[in-house]
């Protein structure tokens, strides 16, 4: 009886949607080969960013919580470990829940909208860039407002597919 | 499914879905069986999260004068920040004996495990094992009751892999680590009618993040025959388990 009950109490435990922190590492936080610029923004307002956006209200975000706006760096590094284990590959962990995976692989085709296509998949180097770049970004001594930089680039001015 | 195949082989059980709101039937016969049905509603506005639920929440038990074990499990619809979803929560099992018991007074050990069943990702679940032990006492006299519990719960999952995002499920909140208390009392206002008021909560201890959290209870209950009925208005006053909510509860002993 004991062992029947072990193997249902294991059983009947689901496998958790949230990864661990991937410890991915920066190879060069002086120097980054992923930036806001050239990695970043398109990794957010293609992926998250039509549920997680600032300017979404609460009805249109399909479940995003608030607060996770990744429209912005600094958004995103706001929440980056939370970021890490959702999507992010290291060597710790492959964490692929979003997108896709907590509204059963359905996204909004546009900011704040319906579930109304199948969510766009990040490949496996993409998610591998996710977990280096912030893993470097954590390390870089942040200036949200130098433009020159590219970081306050907002996800309003995206044009590229969502 | 596998939950309520191993809520069935397990135990019968005396269900407790709220953890340990020390709620003692005043004439409970030597030995019986119950099954019983709660659908509860709520609201809730949390730090991250607004919307409301619905609930359906089916349980068994078994309890003779000296001890009890139940197993309750849930099942919601969730709306969370615009999306709905639909889900069953945390399996939680619950046992509890009297070891004092004489004339008006009765105390003794209880004790919740609930199995992490519901989602935690999508807010049905804590995620991990919860572990739930705690002290209850009742003094009765007359048609008053008052009732306490004193219990400390626990998540068994290591403290360095967790950050604070407030308490946790949607559906059922609580802290990692925490002393939950409750008291409350009843008082019989006419023929197998009772009314009362009940306060409850939980003050997070302990390394891991948290928020105090309390909870009011407004309550009136009626038994014919074998069945008991209850109803109770609930009210999130401290730490946003939820705004308001509504429990309605029936259950049949045999």
């Amino acid at each position: 009886m004991r062992t029947l009950i072990l193997v249902f109490l294991v059983a009947c435990t689901t496998t958790p949607l949230k990864g661990p922190p991937t410890e991915a590492t920066c190879p060069d936080a002086t120097n980054p080969a992923l930036t806001w610029n050239n990695f970043g923004y398109d990794f957010a307002c293609h992926y998250c960013t039509n549920c997680h956006d600032s300017s979404l209200k609460l009805s249109q975000r399909n479940g995003a919580p608030l607060f996770h706006d990744l429209d912005t760096l600094q958004g995103m590094m706001i929440v980056s470990d939370h970021t890490d284990e959702q999507a992010a590959w290291g060597p710790a962990a492959h964490n692929s829940f979003m997108p896709g995976a907590g509204t059963g692989g359905k996204c909004p085709s546009v900011l704040g909208g319906e579930l109304d296509e199948n969510c766009p998949k990040p490949t496996d180097e993409e998610r591998e860039n996710l977990g280096t770049f912030l893993a470097c970004e954590k390390l870089r001594t942040q200036d949200y407002t130098d433009s020159d930089a590219g970081v306050s680039d907002h996800c309003a001015n995206y044009t590229g597919p969502h | 499914m596998c939950a309520l195949v191993l809520a069935g082989a397990l135990i019968p059980a005396r269900a407790h879905a709220d953890h340990h709101t020390m709620t003692m039937p005043e004439d409970t016969p030597a030995s019986s069986f119950d099954a019983s049905v709660s659908i509860l509603a709520a609201t809730f506005s949390t730090m991250f999260y607004g919307g409301d639920y619905e609930g359906v929440v089916p349980s068994v038990g078994w309890a003779n004068e000296r001890v009890g074990a139940g197993a309750s499990w849930a099942y919601y619809r969730l709306l969370e920040n615009g999306l709905t979803r639909f889900g069953e929560g945390d399996l939680v099992l619950h046992a509890q004996a009297t070891a004092l018991g004489e004339h008006d007074l009765q105390a003794g050990p209880t004790i919740a495990v609930s199995i992490p069943t519901g989602e935690s990702e999508l807010g049905f679940g804590m995620g991990h094992v919860m572990v739930m032990p705690a002290a209850w006492g009742a003094w009765r006299r007359d048609r008053l009751a008052v009732t306490a519990s004193l219990g400390y719960s626990r998540a068994l999952v290591h403290a360095s892999a967790l950050h604070d995002h407030g308490m946790w499920p949607l559906v059922e909140p609580m802290n990692m680590s925490e002393i939950t208390w409750s008291a409350g009392g009843e008082l019989a206002i006419a023929e197998g009618i009772r009314a009362g008021a009940r306060l409850s909560g939980g003050v997070p201890i302990g390394l891991l993040p948290g928020h105090d959290r309390v909870v009011g209870t407004a309550r009136v209950a009626w038994a014919t025959g074998r069945v008991d009925t209850a109803a109770e208005l609930q009210a999130g006053l401290v730490g946003d388990p939820f705004n308001i909510r509504g429990v309605l509860s029936t259950s049949l002993r045999f």
